[in-house]
C-alpha cells in the first residue's frame, strides 16, 4: 500500500514538474531568440504578466480558453513590437527599455484589474475553469508514463513543440542564419543590404509572444485566476534560464524542467508538511536562480554584441 | 578578354561617376563637392592621408552614408543609393577597412549570409562549388567550413573579397587593405587585384601610401580635407607630386631617428605568456630589454599579439607566465595603478574606448588615474578644483590642445586633439617607461608629426620607449631597434639601421633567418 | 538619418540643458493625457478627477505634507538608484534593501530598548545602513566573482528578504497580541513620527534632504565619486587608468544599499511604528522611475520625487471622490518613464528641410 502511495506521489511530482515547467520554458525559448538578435529583452517579466492578465481576462468574458490565448498572443506581441521601437528604433537603453515595459506592464495590469473586478477582497477573487488537461490517445493509456507525458496541457505540448522547431529555424533556415549575425555582429548583416531592424523586430515579437503564452498558462492552465503579480519573478528567472542552458535550446528545456522539479518538490514538501519552514521552500526557485548564475561558467555560446545597440555610422 | 579591356578604354565611359558629392555631419564637413569617376578594366586610387574624406567617399558610394547634395550616376544613369542594399543591386561592393564579418560562424555560411532570397532552408552546395572555383582562380586556399574567428586576418580579408566575388561585383572597393598584411602579402594582394582588372572589374582603392598608388593604379585621384585636389593618370606623376597634393604643401622626407647614448636597462620582459579571452595561448614567450633614451619598435601585422602585450605591459592583464621588471622593481602580477606610480605613461590603441571617459570634462580626463594624488586630492579623498583647473590650463597650453575650456565636453574634441589631451596627461609625470600604441592611427599629418616630436622628446628626457605600430615606416623612422612580432612570439630584434623592408616583411610573415 | 516628406530629421550635436528639461514635461503632458484616456473609460468625469487629484496632492498645506510624507521613501530609494545607474550597476534590489534596512531598525530598536531618542536614532538608522549595505554588497560580491548579473540577482533577492521578513513575521517576531503578520509597537524612543504638528512629516524627511547634499557630494567632490562616475560611462577605460573595478563595484551597490536601507528604517520608525509586511508600496521600483525621471541627479530626484509623491496621494484623493481605483497612479508612474525616455530621444534630433539632393 505505501508502495503505491509512493508511487503515485514520484508520479505526481513528475507531471506537475512538466506543468510548472511549462510558462518557464514559453518564456526563456522566446528570449532565446530574442537575444540571439541582438538585444537582451529584461521586459520578459511584463510580458508575462500582461498575457496572463489578458488571457484570463478575455477567456472570463467569452468563455472560450482558446481566445484568450489568442488575446494573450497578440498582448506579447503588441508588447514586443514596443520594446522593438525603444531599443532598435530609439537604440534607448535596454536594461532601461526592459524596466519601463516591467512597470507600465505592472501598473496597467493592476489597474486593469482593479476597475474590472472591482469591489470584494482576496476571497472574492473571480476565477475560471482551468483549461481541459489534453490526453494523447493511445499514449495516454501508458502506466505511468502516460500520466506523466501524454496527459498535460495542450500548451504544454506545444511549449515542448517549440524547442526542436526554435533549434531547427536558428540553424537550418536562411532568415534564422540572418537573426543569428545580427546577434553576433549586425554590421555585417547591415552592409549585405539587410535590415537589422527587422530582424530584432521580428525577434521581440515572437519573445513576447511566447513571454504572453507563459503567461496566460499560469492564469488558464495551472490555476483559473489572476492576482497581480502572479509571475512572481518567472520572466527574470527565465533570462537566468537562457543564460543557463547557455543559449541552447535543449539545454534551456533540461533548465526548465530542473526548476519545474524544483518547485514542484517544494510544493509536495508543503503539502506532507515537512518541517522546514515554508517561507524557505519559496525562496527556494530564487535561491536556486542566483546559484545557476554563479555557476554559468559555459558561457561560450553568449551572442557577441547582445545588449549593445547598433547604429550605423 | 583582351576584347573587353580594349572595348572598355575605347569607350572610355566610366561605369561609376559621382558629380558634385557632398556629405555634412554635425559640425564636419566630410566631403566638398566631389566628382569622380572610374571606369571598367582600371584601378583608381582613392589617396588621402586621414581624415581626408577617403572613407566617407566609398561609404556613400556604397550606401552607409547618404549624400547632403550632389549626384551619383551608374553606367551613365542617375541611381539613388541610400542603403547597401542599392549598392549591392548595382554590383558595387566594398571591403572594408575594418572587416564586417560574423566571427563564430563559417566561411560559408559568412559568404552566403543575405545571398539566398527565398526559400526556407539554408543551400550551401553551389555556395561550395562557386567558392571553390574562386580560390582555385586566384590561387587561394581557404578551408570553407572554418569558423572566422579562427582565420588569420590575411584569410579574412579574402572571405571579405570573396564575398563580394560571390555575388557578382562590377565595382570593387578596397578600403586600405593593406594595413593588416605583409609586405609579401600586399605584393601578392596586387597581383590578385590586377588579375581582376584585367578581367574588366573596375576598382577603387583607397590608400594613404605612396607606394601602393605606384605599385598597383592607373589613375589616382587626391582628395584633401574633403574635397579632390586633382585626378591624374598615374604614370605622369611622381611620389613627390603627389605627397604634395595630399598635404598641400611641399613635403620634405626626413629620417627622424635621433642617436642617442642609451642609459641603463628600464625594461626587462622575460618570456611573457599570456592567455586570450578563449583560454588560448596567445603570448607564447616575449622577452626583450629596453635602456633609457632608447626607442624599441615592435613591428607585426595586427592581431599577432601586440594587443595583449599592451595589456600585460601596462598591467590590465595578468600573464600565464614570465616576468616583468621596470627599473630593477618586479612589476609582473602588478594593477595599473602599480604600473603608473613606477612612472609608466601608456598611450593606448584605441584612445577613445581605452584612454578617456568621453562624457567627461577635459580637466576631469586630464586627471584620469591621477584623481587621487596631491594636489589633485586632499587625502586621497577630496577633489581639490582649483589645482585640476589649473594643471588643466597649463596643459591645454603646453601641448596646443583646442578646447574652448578646460570644462568643455571631451567628446567635442577632434581626435588630434583628444590624444594630445592624453600626451599631456601621461607626460605630465616622471616618465620612466612609455608604451605608445598605434599612436598616429586616425590622425592627419600635423597631428602626427606633433605626436612623433613628444615620443622623440620623451626619449630625450630619458625613458625607455615601446612603439607598437602598424606602420612600418614609423616604425623604421623613429626607432633605434626593431622587434618583430609574429603569433606571439619575437621573430628577432634587429639594429633599425641595419635592416631592410623585405627582410622585415618576412619576419612578420613567420620567416625566421636562413629558413626558404 | 530619415528622410521624410521633404524634411530631414537629423541629430543635434549639442545637448541643449533646456531642451532635456522641457522633454521632462512633455513626458509628464503625456502620461496625464494616457490616464485621463484611462479614467474617461471607466466611465468617470476626466475633470473632476483630476481636480480631485490636484487637490488632494498640492491644494492645501496639509495636502502638501502628506505629499511630502509620501515623497519621502522615494527621495531614499531614488538617490540610491541614482547612484548605482551612475556606476552602471542596475540596482533593482532597493525594494529588498528598503526591508533589510526596515528590519535592522525593528530588531535594534528592540534589543537597544533602554537608549535615549538620540542614540537610539544613532543606533536604530547605522544598523539599517549596514543591513542594507550589506544586502548590497551580496549582488556586488557575485557579479565581481561571478560575473552574474546584477540585475537578475537583486531581483532575486528581493524576493528572497519578503519570504525571510513573512517568516519572521509568522514567528519569532509576531506581535503575540495579534494574529496580523507585524510585529508588536517599537520602543517610544524610536518613534520619530509628526516632526512638524499637524502633519504626518516624520524624521525621515529631514534625513532624506541631508542624504541629498551628502550624494552630491559624495559624486561631486570625492574621488570615489569620480570613480564611480568614470567607471559608469567607460569601465574599460577606468580600468587602465587604475580604478579599482572591485572596489568600486562593491561600493556603489554597498552605497545604494545603505541608502535605500534607510527609507525602510525611515517608514518604520517615522510612520508605522512596527513591523509589518505591507509597509512598501513598490517604493523600490518607483524609485527607479524617480531616479531616471530626475536625470540621476540629486536635485532632480528630490523634484520628481515629489511629483510621484503627489501622484500617489493624489489619486487616493481621487479614488475617494470619484471611484477610480488608486492603483491608476502605477498606470501614471509606468507611462511618465515610457514618455520620458521616448521624448528625450525625440529631443536629441531637429528637424530640417532637405535643399536640392
Amino acid at each position: 500500500m505505501s508502495d503505491f502511495f509512493q508511487t503515485a506521489i514520484i508520479v505526481g511530482l513528475l507531471t506537475s514538474t512538466i506543468r510548472i515547467a511549462t510558462p518557464f520554458l514559453f518564456a526563456a525559448i522566446g528570449a532565446l531568440v530574442t537575444e540571439r538578435s541582438g538585444i537582451l529583452n529584461l521586459g520578459v517579466e511584463g510580458m508575462l504578466q500582461m498575457g496572463a492578465l489578458v488571457g484570463f481576462l478575455f477567456t472570463f468574458q467569452s468563455g472560450n480558453h482558446w481566445l484568450g490565448v489568442l488575446a494573450a498572443c497578440v498582448s506579447g506581441i503588441l508588447l514586443g513590437l514596443f520594446m522593438g521601437f525603444m531599443v532598435t528604433t530609439l537604440k534607448l537603453n535596454q536594461t532601461v527599455s526592459g524596466l519601463a515595459v516591467n512597470l507600465l506592464s505592472s501598473g496597467i495590469t493592476f489597474y486593469w484589474f482593479r476597475v474590472r473586478f472591482s469591489g470584494g477582497g482576496s476571497s472574492n477573487l473571480p476565477n475560471l475553469k482551468i483549461f481541459e488537461v489534453g490526453e494523447i490517445p493511445v499514449l495516454s493509456n501508458i502506466p505511468y508514463i502516460g500520466d506523466i507525458l501524454f496527459s498535460q496541457h495542450w500548451l504544454t505540448y506545444i511549449a515542448i513543440l517549440f524547442v526542436p522547431l526554435v533549434w531547427y529555424f536558428l540553424h537550418k533556415t536562411r532568415i534564422g542564419l540572418q537573426l543569428r549575425s545580427t546577434g553576433e555582429n549586425p554590421r555585417a548583416v547591415d552592409m549585405k543590404g539587410l535590415s537589422v531592424a527587422k530582424h530584432q523586430y521580428g525577434a521581440l515579437a515572437f519573445g513576447g509572444m511566447m513571454a504572453g503564452l507563459g503567461g496566460a498558462f499560469l492564469t488558464l492552465a495551472s490555476s483559473g485566476m489572476f492576482i497581480p503579480e502572479i509571475q512572481a519573478g518567472r520572466g527574470w528567472i527565465a533570462i537566468a534560464l537562457v543564460i543557463f542552458g547557455n543559449w541552447i535550446p535543449w539545454r534551456i528545456l533540461l533548465a526548465a524542467l530542473f526548476f519545474g522539479f524544483i518547485e514542484a518538490l517544494q510544493l509536495s514538501m508543503q503539502a506532507l508538511d515537512a518541517n522546514v519552514p515554508h517561507q524557505l521552500l519559496l525562496a527556494l526557485p530564487y535561491l536556486l536562480t542566483i546559484f545557476a548564475l554563479t555557476i554559468s561558467a559555459g558561457r561560450s555560446r553568449r551572442p557577441l554584441h547582445l545588449g549593445i545597440p547598433y547604429q550605423r555610422e | 578578354m583582351a576584347n573587353l579591356q580594349e572595348e572598355s578604354h575605347s569607350i572610355l565611359q566610366p561605369i561609376l561617376r559621382v558629380e558634385n558629392l557632398t556629405k555634412q555631419f554635425p559640425g564636419v564637413l566630410a566631403l566638398d563637392n566631389v566628382s569622380f569617376d572610374v571606369r571598367r578594366g582600371e584601378i583608381h586610387c582613392l589617396l588621402g592621408e586621414n581624415g581626408a574624406g577617403k572613407s566617407t567617399l566609398s561609404e556613400t558610394v556604397y550606401g552607409t552614408y547618404t549624400p547632403t547634395s550632389g549626384t551619383i550616376y551608374f553606367r551613365g544613369a542617375p541611381i539613388d543609393i541610400s542603403s547597401p542594399k542599392d549598392a549591392i543591386k548595382s554590383g558595387i561592393s566594398i571591403v572594408h577597412q575594418h572587416f564586417v564579418l560574423v566571427p563564430p560562424l563559417s566561411v560559408i555560411e559568412n559568404v552566403i549570409l543575405g545571398t539566398q532570397t527565398s526559400g526556407l532552408q539554408l543551400d550551401t552546395k553551389v555556395a561550395r562549388k562557386r567558392l571553390m572555383e574562386l580560390c582555385e582562380n586566384y590561387g587561394v586556399d581557404l578551408n570553407l567550413d572554418a569558423k572566422v574567428w579562427h582565420l588569420s586576418v590575411g584569410e579574412q580579408q579574402w572571405v571579405e573579397i570573396f564575398k563580394a566575388l560571390y555575388v557578382g561585383v562590377d565595382v570593387l572597393i578596397l578600403d586600405e587593405p593593406t594595413a593588416v598584411l605583409t609586405p609579401q602579402q600586399s605584393e601578392r594582394l596586387f597581383r590578385v587585384i590586377k588579375q581582376m582588372r584585367d578581367e574588366g572589374l573596375a576598382i577603387i582603392f583607397i590608400t594613404h601610401k605612396l607606394k601602393e598608388v605606384e605599385a598597383v593604379s592607373d589613375r589616382v585621384t587626391v582628395l584633401r580635407k574633403g574635397r579632390n585636389v586633382g585626378t591624374v593618370k598615374t604614370a605622369d606623376v611622381t611620389k613627390q607630386d603627389l605627397a604634395n597634393m595630399m598635404v598641400g604643401r611641399d613635403v620634405v622626407f626626413t629620417i627622424e631617428r635621433e642617436e642617442m647614448e642609451p642609459g641603463e636597462v628600464i625594461v626587462e620582459a622575460r618570456d611573457l605568456r599570456a592567455l586570450d579571452d578563449r583560454g588560448e595561448e596567445i603570448l607564447r614567450g616575449v622577452s626583450f630589454d629596453i635602456c633609457e633614451r632608447q626607442i624599441l619598435g615592435l613591428a607585426g601585422v595586427s592581431g599577432n599579439g601586440q594587443r595583449n602585450l599592451f595589456d600585460v605591459l601596462v598591467g590590465q592583464q595578468k600573464p600565464s607566465g614570465g616576468s616583468l621588471k621596470m627599473a630593477g622593481k618586479d612589476m609582473t602580477n602588478s594593477s595599473p595603478a602599480a604600473h603608473m606610480h613606477a612612472g609608466l605613461a601608456s598611450i593606448p590603441e584605441d584612445r577613445i574606448n581605452q584612454g578617456l571617459v568621453m562624457d567627461f570634462k577635459v580637466e576631469e580626463n586630464l586627471v584620469l588615474g591621477l584623481h587621487r594624488r596631491e594636489p589633485f586630492a586632499r587625502g586621497r579623498t577630496l577633489i581639490n578644483q582649483n589645482a585640476i583647473r589649473v594643471f588643466a590650463n597649463e596643459s591645454i597650453e603646453k601641448f596646443e590642445i583646442v578646447t574652448p575650456s578646460a570644462a568643455q565636453i571631451s567628446k567635442t574634441l577632434s581626435g588630434g586633439n583628444l590624444q594630445k589631451l592624453i600626451l599631456a596627461r601621461e607626460f605630465s609625470q616622471d616618465t620612466r617607461f612609455l608604451i605608445a600604441s598605434q599612436p598616429t592611427r586616425g590622425l592627419d599629418v600635423g597631428s602626427t608629426e606633433y605626436v612623433r616630436r613628444q615620443i622623440l622628446e620623451q626619449k630625450r628626457n630619458g625613458a625607455a620607449v615601446l612603439l607598437i605600430s602598424e606602420d612600418l615606416d614609423e616604425i623604421l623612422n623613429l626607432s633605434d631597434y626593431i622587434a618583430v612580432i609574429y603569433k606571439g612570439e619575437i621573430m628577432d630584434i634587429v639594429k633599425a639601421d641595419e635592416v631592410t623592408i623585405e627582410r622585415l616583411g618576412l619576419l612578420m610573415a613567420g620567416v625566421a633567418e636562413g629558413a626558404a | 538619418m530619415i528622410k521624410l516628406l521633404g524634411f530631414r530629421i537629423e541629430k543635434r550635436l549639442d545637448a541643449n540643458p533646456w531642451v532635456q528639461l522641457a522633454s521632462v514635461f512633455v513626458a509628464l503632458l503625456v502620461s496625464f493625457g494616457v490616464s485621463a484616456i484611462l479614467v474617461n473609460s471607466a466611465g468617470v468625469d476626466v475633470e473632476e478627477a483630476f481636480r480631485a487629484m490636484l487637490k488632494g496632492s498640492v491644494g492645501s498645506k496639509s495636502a502638501f505634507a502628506e505629499t511630502i510624507v509620501q515623497a519621502t521613501p522615494l527621495i531614499f530609494t531614488g538617490l540610491a538608484v541614482a547612484v548605482a545607474f551612475r556606476g552602471r550597476l542596475f540596482n533593482i534590489g532597493a525594494e529588498g534593501q528598503f526591508f533589510a534596512g526596515a528590519m535592522a531598525a525593528y530588531w535594534t530598536s528592540t534589543a537597544c530598548s533602554s537608549l535615549s531618542p538620540v542614540p537610539m536614532a544613532l543606533a536604530v538608522f547605522a544598523a539599517a545602513m549596514i543591513a542594507g549595505a550589506v544586502w548590497g554588497a551580496i549582488p556586488a560580491l557575485l557579479k565581481i566573482r561571478f560575473g552574474a548579473s546584477e540585475v537578475i540577482v537583486t531581483v532575486m533577492l528581493n524576493f528572497v528578504i519578503e519570504y525571510i521578513l513573512s517568516y519572521l513575521l509568522g514567528g519569532p517576531w509576531q506581535d503575540p497580541g495579534s494574529s496580523f503578520l507585524q510585529t508588536s509597537k517599537i520602543p517610544e524612543a524610536a518613534i520619530y513620527s509628526r516632526m512638524i504638528p499637524g502633519t504626518r512629516i516624520h524624521l525621515g524627511f529631514f534625513i532624506a534632504m541631508l542624504l541629498v547634499v551628502v550624494v552630491w557630494f559624495l559624486l561631486w567632490k570625492t574621488t570615489l565619486g569620480y570613480e564611480i562616475r568614470a567607471f559608469g560611462i567607460n569601465p574599460l577605460a577606468a580600468n587602465y587608468k587604475g580604478i579599482p573595478q572591485l572596489r568600486t563595484i562593491l561600493l556603489t551597490l554597498a552605497i545604494s544599499g545603505a541608502i535605500a536601507a534607510l527609507a525602510g528604517a525611515s517608514e518604520v520608525t517615522g510612520l508605522h511604528g512596527r513591523l509589518r509586511l505591507d509597509i512598501s508600496t513598490g517604493y523600490g521600483f518607483t524609485g527607479i522611475i524617480v531616479a531616471l525621471l530626475g536625470r540621476l541627479h540629486p536635485v532632480g530626484v528630490v523634484l520628481a520625487a515629489l511629483v510621484m509623491g503627489a501622484v500617489v496621494n493624489g489619486s487616493l484623493a481621487m479614488q475617494i471622490a470619484t471611484g477610480v481605483p488608486i492603483a491608476l497612479a502605477f498606470v501614471i508612474q509606468g507611462v511618465v518613464l515610457v514618455a520620458l525616455l521616448t521624448v528625450e530621444v525625440a529631443a536629441q534630433y531637429r528637424i530640417r528641410r532637405i535643399s536640392n539632393v
